[in-house]
């Protein structure tokens, strides 16, 4: 047995131990973020064209995208870690790349529900490009920039600040400040122009960045223009029409707004929802779930005791001038102050989430204050060129083609002041 | 994470006989194109027929230990490749290519220990299967830029002597098994690539039977469990560039092999051998990567979906014949033929496999009387394998040809 366990013992010296990881995959670098997309422009042209997006004859540019942490500040004044997408066009002429450089379009996101929807997640997760970011830069070449806001991407386990300007602003100012030094540092070159735009909740965070701006950073960020859409700016008249009706079309769209507003102005959510409810909106809203998932586990009956929000709360929120959310909402109205920048208000005919009246009452109450050039531009109008047109977009189907707009009128500046 | 390695040099790789098996572990087994079931001589017996360690000499240990130097010659592809189900062609100039060529070298050891009454063990440390295919070409690169499967086995071994005919035996089978699968599309103007490697240890048994009716006949029966290797490791998947890693998995049988064979001795100096293998296949039915979370949508139908294989049971027909020359030289030599387990339907550049014949020589010569040494060589002429169109599933149109294998072994036994 002696001569076997020695055989044993000679055969152990075949093996070794040690490590035989596969290393990490083998990424561009860069400094501040991290390369997440990069699409060159035939691959972005054959995809588009795949997509039915494009044909032969479309100008398409590659897409390289960035994911770049950065700081912010959320509603109760603390600094916050929190990331965003910056897309940059590839293939364009040196003469744009080399001397004359890039617009900027800032572009907000509109309500997502789930962690895996915001910019930043979907270019890490699929490494492909997505959302309007093919409009604005693989078909429009503008550097888009695309927070993913507080409560998402790596932010996830703060709560989101659902249409809270206050941190809405701030995701957004901080985002261009780190994308604007995140080029500096990576010889991207700007040339000085930047838009601001965005869809629904995007539309509303543009508009209060574009207040944020013009009250605090004047100087050291000039927008050349903002094309907000489809947002709900007057958040007190929305809530209140919202509260005033029986059912709920999407549930989960005021239970959000309760929700944040509940979290940033520290009151109870049993005083505001009713139960099963209350207990399971810290779930439901912790970014696992999609709207459509949130949706299921909420009721459409407004209120009464079955009710999504409690009685109590919305009979305080009519009839008592001193209600914290009347209040609240107050502060966050966006659509009557004066603004110096150019403001085109775009938004379908159609909507049927946030009504096309909310635009035209925004345009026509910061043009009462003083704002001097705010204008309404209904899509399909736009579209058609035809002011009669029949033409009708939902909420939902209404995103790409207001972005083509939007698209539009940007590149329109752009060829006036660039040649290009 | 497992974290054994093994040193370079014990990586069995190889596309000997149909599938990846790569039953020559031995100076007589490779000279005996594997026609050694029934009449094994010396310490590689503990391998081949564990039964038989009761015929050998019960005061002796034997040990035996080599090295196969293996040759894999490129494999040829002519034809177009078809993509996305078809509505993409390309071009028999550009899909054509060559494998690259392989050069590895395969230790083994062996050892028998002496009789305990009717009890006897043995050792061996082998690499039974395993393959390597690497493409450089632009459209093979896309499926198998490496796929590479390298196994060592520790394989201890008893017999019990129930009569003077007849012995029974078995095994304990530890394998350690690394995979690795690489695949690059960029040069296919495909922007997809993966980088996957992963081990795992797994454990199966071997049973065997040895019949001695007359002093000039024996016979012999094996059986080798099947082996589930559930590589364990990570993956990198790129789209356009960009890569995240993942945890993997992915699991590849070592099938179930059954062994029948006869020998016939003439006058103690000519020994005939017939083997009949029957290997059973058909338990690679797909090949699975899994992932620790959802992978790039965009990645999923070329890297997530799985992929069917569908292989079929084969047979190997294989016949020895040993001379003894002289008291201190024999000769050996050998033949077989072996049939491909992989149907034309799932046919793939990893395994471009078809029937085959195998060739083999070899010589021992005895030093003295503790001492032996030879050598042994091992020519596998693959046919070549035409696939028409609609015939496979992954889009090949054309023709394999060449490939094979050339393998040549210098060992040494000693007992005492």
């Amino acid at each position: 047995m002696k001569y076997l366990l020695g055989s044993a013992l000679f055969l152990a010296l075949f093996f070794i131990v040690g490590c035989g990881d596969l290393g990490k995959p083998d990424n561009p670098k860069v400094d501040g973020g991290e390369v997440v997309v990069n699409f060159s422009p035939e691959l972005m042209k054959q995809s588009l064209i795949k997509g039915g997006v494009a044909d032969a004859n479309t100008t398409v540019f590659g897409y390289i995208a960035y994911k770049i942490p950065y700081t912010t500040i959320n509603e109760e004044g603390e600094e916050v870690i929190v990331s965003g997408l910056m897309v940059v066009p590839t293939g364009m002429p040196e003469v744009v790349t080399k001397q004359i450089g890039f617009s900027l379009v800032s572009d907000d996101h509109g309500t997502i529900f789930a962690n895996d929807e915001a910019p930043g997640v979907i270019g890490e997760k699929t490494n492909a490009p997505s959302g309007s970011a093919i409009i604005l830069t693989a078909l429009a070449g503008f550097v888009t920039l695309q927070p993913d806001y507080i409560g998402f991407g790596d932010s996830k386990d703060h709560y989101h600040p659902y249409l809270l300007k206050k941190s809405l602003a701030s995701a957004t100012v901080d985002f261009i400040n780190e994308a604007r030094e995140f080029a500096g540092k990576n010889d991207i070159k700007l040339n000085g122009q930047l838009f601001l735009t965005g869809y629904s909740e995007g539309g509303y965070a543009a508009l209060a960045t574009l207040q944020k701006i013009e009250d605090e950073y004047l100087a050291e960020i000039p927008v050349t223009l903002a094309a907000p859409m489809a947002g709900p700016y007057a958040m007190t008249g929305m809530a209140m029409k919202t509260l005033s009706r029986p059912t709920l079309t999407v549930p989960s769209f005021m239970a959000n707004v309760g929700y944040s507003y509940v979290e940033a102005y520290d009151k109870e959510l049993r005083s505001v929802f009713n139960e099963p409810y209350a207990s399971r909106l810290d779930r439901l809203l912790g970014g696992d779930y999609n709207r459509t998932e949130v949706d299921k586990e909420l009721t459409t009956q407004t209120t009464g005791v079955d009710g999504l929000f409690n009685p109590l709360f919305v009979n305080s929120f009519f009839t008592e001038a001193d209600n914290w959310f009347l209040q609240s909402l107050m502060q966050n109205d966006i659509y009557r102050w004066k603004a110096i920048t150019p403001i085109r208000l775009i938004h379908c005919i159609g909507d049927d989430i946030v009504p096309f009246a909310m635009s035209k009452l925004t345009e026509g109450n910061m043009t009462e204050v003083g704002s001097t050039s705010v204008e309404t531009i209904p899509v399909e109008v736009a579209i058609t060129q035809n002011p009669a047109t029949p033409l009708r977009y939902g909420h939902g189907e209404c995103g790409k083609y207001a972005y083509a707009v939007a698209a539009k009128i940007f590149g329109d500046i752009r060829k006036t002041a660039f040649g290009y | 994470m497992k974290r054994i390695i093994l040193l370079s040099t014990i990586t069995a790789v190889s596309l000997i006989a149909g599938g990846y098996k790569l039953p020559q572990q031995s100076l007589n087994s490779m000279a005996l194109g594997a026609a050694y079931i029934a009449h094994t001589t010396d310490a590689d017996t503990a391998y081949y027929n564990p039964a038989n360690m009761s015929y050998l000499d019960p005061e002796i240990h034997y040990f035996e230990t080599g090295v196969t130097l293996a040759h894999l010659p490129k494999n040829k592809y002519t034809g177009i490749q078809l993509l996305q189900n078809g509505t993409v062609t390309i071009p028999s100039a550009v899909a054509s290519g060559e494998s690259e060529v392989e050069n590895i070298p395969i230790p083994y050891l062996h050892y028998v220990a002496p009789a305990m009454g009717k009890w006897r063990y043995g050792l061996s440390v082998v690499a039974p299967a395993g393959l390597t295919k690497r493409w450089e070409a632009a459209v093979q690169k896309l499926f198998a830029e490496e796929f590479a499967l390298k196994n060592v086995v520790l394989n201890p071994a008893f017999s019990y002597r129930v009569s003077d005919e007849f012995s029974v035996g078995g095994g304990l089978r530890l394998i350690y098994s690394k995979g690795k699968v690489y695949s690059d599309g960029s040069l296919a103007g495909i922007p997809f690539k993966r980088e996957m490697e992963g081990n795992t240890i797994e454990f199966g048994y071997n049973l065997a039977l040895a019949w001695r009716p007359t002093d000039d006949i024996s016979v012999g029966i094996t059986y080798r469990s099947k082996v589930d290797l559930d590589q364990e490791g990570q993956a990198n998947l790129y789209l356009a560039g960009i890569g995240r890693q993942f945890d993997a998995t992915v699991s590849i049988p070592i099938p179930a092999a059954l062994n029948i064979a006869i020998s016939k001795t003439w006058d103690d100096v000519l020994t005939l051998e017939f083997v009949y293998e029957r290997t059973f296949w058909s338990a690679y039915k797909t090949l699975d990567f899994e992932y620790g979370s959802p992978i790039q949508p965009a990645l999923v139908s070329a890297f997530d979906d799985p992929k069917p294989k569908d292989w079929e049971d084969s047979n190997t027909y294989r016949f020895g014949l040993t001379y003894e020359y002289s008291d201190r030289l024999t000769l050996m030599a050998g033949y077989a033929y072996d049939e491909t387990p992989v149907p034309a339907k799932t046919l793939n550049y990893e395994q471009p496999d078809s029937d085959s014949h195998i060739f083999s020589a070899g010589f021992k010569y005895k030093h003295s009387e503790s001492l032996s040494w030879g050598a042994a060589v091992l020519y596998s002429k693959k046919d070549s394998r035409k696939l028409g169109a609609g015939e496979n599933i992954n889009g090949i149109v054309g023709e394999f040809t060449d490939g094979g294998a050339i393998l040549g072994t210098v060992g040494m036994s000693y007992r005492f």
